[in-house]
């Protein structure tokens, strides 16, 4: 093949696209078929068509090579792995600009046409996919002359994989074809639906709720609701669930003026919520909102609100938790008065439900409920619940509550909620989980900002301080974080009083881990501490932990002292740099007081750093002193 | 100070003179270079200090490919290089599991795509945790398990997971070649003894286990298997391990190496411990696990071992970390059947 491209320029990239096709090693076959755009892109728009289409077609063709194929020797490799079949369907969604734009676009049916039929279901669905995708370009003509036919085809074929293929191409093309053709789609589809495979039927269903969204309303009623009954009635559960979609959607269509005149739609849908399936009634649960938008306003007062009760107390856990998941949503749509009367109490019995999920779930949406209930409402009846589920044996159900107390503050206010829930929170700040207490710490500096500083010095403060001795990293870490939101909250005065002599004593702790908790919480506090705080606090600290034994805090020591640098350039003699950040001033210069603290009592140190017997300190020292550093820096740098 | 070793770039200040029977230390590895190139032997403290670790470190057992899981240990624990680390092999994943167990249990938990997003990471974990070792060699260790090997990782999808991730089989090459150079052991200022497996009935000493030639797949049997193989076990003496390789040895065993060399504890890893530590043989020895909920079915929890400065040692338990993407919800519903 040396020789070719001398003589036969133009065909040397198919003939290339071939071998790569052709070749034993799926990653090649795969990164050709990639390539095919490029491909196609060299052979122009009529070879694509001419040549290139065609062989792909003999690539994909199920069993003998169609005749009318220029390439036929080529037709072997049929049956190629998934994954390349898969990317060959999708890059001919794409195809149509290869081919000599939209009026040549339906060359490409035939390939994916193939593909549609396949076994294996990430082929097929990505073929129709690529079907759908080609049908919005084509025009009216070229549908009813290719497209449609091709829906029949695979939609009356023996073998159910095409039929589920078929399902899937009816409501591209549905709004661009006259209204006899609609109707004989309509009729084919109403075969899919009476199917007597279960897997074509549910392919159907899910198909038929986007379908129904492409018509209007009277042949809805006339066609499709009959079709809607049909499956609703299915044997297989797995088919009935899947018609829970199509109630809404037909009854999205439907005005809801009109829907109490078809029964049938009610009778369906009662007959659901008390499907003997338990994968049944979920799907109702978990849309139960949506349901409720699109009904009329009699069938939720009559049907929804018992059906709603109801499955809050269903047998299955799974139920209770999706129904859980649509408290808020649902409510909103209810009148108060009904909520508290027929609802709440069944919402409060969840609380100690058996099942840890569905605490869970409700612990994620009970919040929700504040809003609509109103303040007395939410002191009487969320509070109680509230605090028994910050109990909850269940660490998820804690962190539940925790995290979604933000809307239960707006409602009732800081104080009420601080005042009733503060110990339950207390406790909570010494959680087994750790991220239990993360969520608690998150929750700290806007309780603080509310509660004032004598409250927080009374009740809190000891907490605060407590995590910064943590077990857990995240937690000293996080403490630190909440250290400086504090400071910002209570101004500098009051941590230097309150919370830096605190974190100098940790830098005396005799574990390593924990002594290096003064030099985050440095690096942290380094933007709202003035000055004075620096000089006189956490300088003589550094000063002594960067003689530390251990590297590790060595090291550290240096990566603070790059921040203090860093802030100690920008600090003026009065003010800490986020209280002149906050008023506006960014271009602050520093004051010959910090100029000197730098050069007197930072840079000697990092120079002795940089001398240090560990590698690491060194690197940390020569990086913060501004250099670059020995080592490491470089990518590939591999030995130190 | 502990981390000399690999102290470079420095003219040693002081060079003391050498006498050929007592070799005094000297203070850095450039120094000891020089004195190697001139083939004087190093004082025996220095050679020491070559091969052994210090505390403080963190101690960690198994990660099998839990990548997530090992983020949550770095949450735990601290980030590398901040906080040391030594992590006692059987990083890459392994699949003890009967496949039809997985299935069942797919099925209990209803959500397969829980063992299909966390599942294989070894490649991220194991690349990962060479690269901590390359950037930072003082501040991390990583010993050999008995999956860090050409034959375990063909058989427990550490070689698929390379071939599906890379298209090749390089990779698995270039890891399991360099698994060779893994050390064995470790040992923490002279007292407590790190390994993947156990002891084996051909070492009595920890210059036994010096003088291995360790730079090769790990053989079947032998001292070097045993290592990464055994187990230990309540009855006493050496036993037959139901694993078909190593030995499970009992608690005069322990006891009497633990005495001989001086040692405390014996710190390993390789067994599943519902608690992620278990002190077993009169606290002669500990097993770490450090891959919670291992396989996403065992529902045990993860531990690793702090070891401060004064050798003082606190055990940190941590579960499972929330799945990404959506942490903190309950059960979705399957979606193999909607």
């Amino acid at each position: 093949m040396a020789d070719a491209p001398s003589a036969n320029d133009e065909l040397y990239p198919i003939a290339v696209l071939i071998d790569e096709l052709k070749h034993d090693d799926v990653l090649l076959r795969l990164n050709a078929i990639h390539r095919l755009s490029t491909i196609a892109l060299a052979l122009g728009p009529e070879r694509t068509r001419e040549e290139l289409i065609p062989f792909l077609d003999g690539q994909t063709a199920p069993s003998a090579p169609a005749p009318n194929q220029s390439l036929t020797p080529l037709a072997e490799s049929v049956e190629d792995e998934d994954e390349v079949l898969v990317a060959l369907s999708e890059e001919l969604g794409s195809f149509i600009e290869y081919v000599g734009g939209p009026q040549y676009g339906h060359v490409l049916l035939s390939p994916l046409e193939n593909l549609a039929a396949i076994e294996e279901p990430a082929v097929r669905d990505k073929a129709v996919e690529s079907l759908n995708k080609i049908c919005q370009d084509l025009s009216s003509q070229q549908i009813e002359e290719y497209f449609i036919p091709l829906t029949i085809r695979l939609s009356k074929a023996d073998w159910f994989t095409s039929k589920v293929s078929g399902c899937g191409l009816y409501t591209a093309p549905y709004k661009k074809i006259s209204p006899q053709v609609q109707e004989s789609l309509r009729t084919q589809f109403g075969l899919l639906v009476h199917d007597e495979t279960p897997m074509v039927r549910r392919q159907s269903a899910t198909n038929l709720s986007k379908f129904v969204k492409e018509m209007t309303a009277p042949i809805v009623i006339e066609e499709m609701i009959p079709f809607f009954q049909h499956l609703a009635q299915d044997d297989q559960d797995s088919v009935r669930l899947l018609t829970v979609e199509i109630l809404i959607a037909i009854a999205e269509v439907v005005p809801k003026d009109q829907q109490a005149s078809h029964s049938v739609l009610l009778t369906s849908l009662r007959s659901l919520i008390e499907d003997k399936s338990w994968r049944v009634r979920y799907m109702i649960a978990d849309r139960f909102e949506k349901i409720a938008k699109a009904v009329d306003d009699e069938t939720v007062t009559r049907d929804l609100i018992p059906a709603f009760v109801k499955l809050l107390k269903d047998n299955e856990a799974e139920v209770r938790t999706a129904i859980a998941g649509q408290i808020p949503g649902f409510c909103s749509l209810v009148d108060r008065d009904t909520l508290l009367k027929d609802i709440m109490s069944s919402v409060e019995d969840l609380v100690s439900d058996p099942s840890q999920h569905v605490r869970a779930a409700l612990g994620t949406q009970i919040s929700g409920l504040a809003p609509i209930l109103g303040k007395q409402e939410t002191i009487d009846h969320l509070l109680p619940m509230f605090l028994q589920m910050l109990k909850d044996e269940f660490p998820e159900v804690r962190l539940h509550i925790i995290s979604k107390l933000e809307l239960v503050n707006q409602v009732i206010g800081i104080d009420l909620l601080s005042q009733s829930l503060l110990p339950a929170i207390v406790q909570l700040a010494e959680d087994k989980q750790w991220r239990v207490r993360l969520a608690i710490i998150e929750y700290i500096p806007l309780l603080a900002s509310q509660l004032g500083v004598k409250f927080f010095d009374e009740k809190l403060s000891g907490l605060c301080m407590g995590w910064l001795g943590d077990t857990v990293f995240s937690i000293r870490e996080a403490a630190t974080h909440n250290l400086k939101k504090l400071t910002e909250v209570f101004g500098v005065e009051w941590a230097s009083e309150a919370i830096i002599p605190k974190v100098m004593a940790m830098g005396s702790h005799p574990n390593y881990l924990y002594r290096m908790t003064t030099c985050f919480a440095i690096t942290t506090l380094a933007t709202v501490v003035s000055l004075d705080v620096i000089g006189k606090s956490i300088l003589p600290m550094l000063e002594k932990l960067v003689e530390d034994e251990i590297p590790n805090i060595r090291f550290n020591v240096a990566k603070t002292y790059a921040e203090l640098v860093s802030v100690l350039k920008r600090l003026p003699d009065e003010g800490t740099i986020y209280s002149l950040e906050k008023a506006g001033k960014t271009d602050t210069t520093a004051s010959p007081k910090s100029t000197e603290l730098i050069q007197q009592r930072i840079l000697p140190h990092l120079e002795k750093l940089q001398k240090d017997d560990d590698v690491d300190v060194r690197f940390f020292a020569t990086t913060a002193a501004g250099g670059v550093p020995a080592v490491g820096g470089e990518p590939m740098n591999t030995s130190p | 100070m502990d981390t000399n070793m690999e102290d470079v770039g420095r003219v040693p200040t002081e060079l003391a003179p050498m006498p050929p029977s007592e070799p005094t230390t000297i203070p850095t590895l450039d120094g000891w270079i020089e004195s190697l190139m001139n083939c004087k032997q190093l004082a025996e403290a220095d050679v020491q200090r070559l091969c052994e670790k210090k505390c403080p470190v963190t101690v960690c057992g198994d990660i099998h490919g839990q990548f997530h899981d090992l983020m949550e240990l770095f949450k735990i624990g601290g980030p590398n290089p901040d906080t040391n680390y030594l992590f006692m092999g059987s990083s890459p994943h392994i699949l003890t599991i009967d496949i039809n167990i997985i299935v069942t249990f797919a099925a209990q938990r209803r959500n397969r795509s829980d063992y299909v997003d966390r599942g294989y990471y070894s490649v991220e974990t194991v690349t990962l945790l060479v690269a901590l070792k390359i950037r930072y060699p003082q501040r991390i260790t990583i010993l050999r398990g008995n999956h860090e090997s050409r034959q375990i990782t063909q058989v427990y999808g550490f070689y698929d997971e390379c071939l599906r991730k890379y298209g090749n089989a390089n990779v698995w090459k270039f890891f399991t070649d360099l698994f060779d150079y893994l050390p064995l052991t470790a040992l923490i200022d002279n007292q407590i003894f790190c390994l993947h497996g156990g002891l084996s009935p051909s070492i009595d000493t920890l210059d036994n286990i010096r003088a291995l030639d360790r730079i090769q797949e790990v053989p079947h049997e032998g001292p070097m298997c045993d290592l990464l193989w055994s187990d230990p076990d309540d009855r006493c003496g050496w036993g037959i391990s139901p694993r078909g390789a190593g030995y499970t040895f009992g608690q005069d065993i322990s006891e009497a190496f633990n005495h001989n060399n001086g040692l405390t504890l014996i710190a390993r890893a390789h067994q599943l411990v519902m608690e992620g530590y278990n002190w077993s043989q009169d606290r002669n020895v500990v097993t770490i696990f450090s891959a919670p909920n291992y396989c996403y079915r065992c529902g045990n929890q993860a531990a690793i071992m702090e070891i401060d400065e004064h050798l003082k040692y606190t055990f940190l338990q941590f579960d499972p970390c929330p799945r990404a993407g959506e942490p903190m919800v309950s059960r979705r519903t399957p979606d193999y059947f909607l």
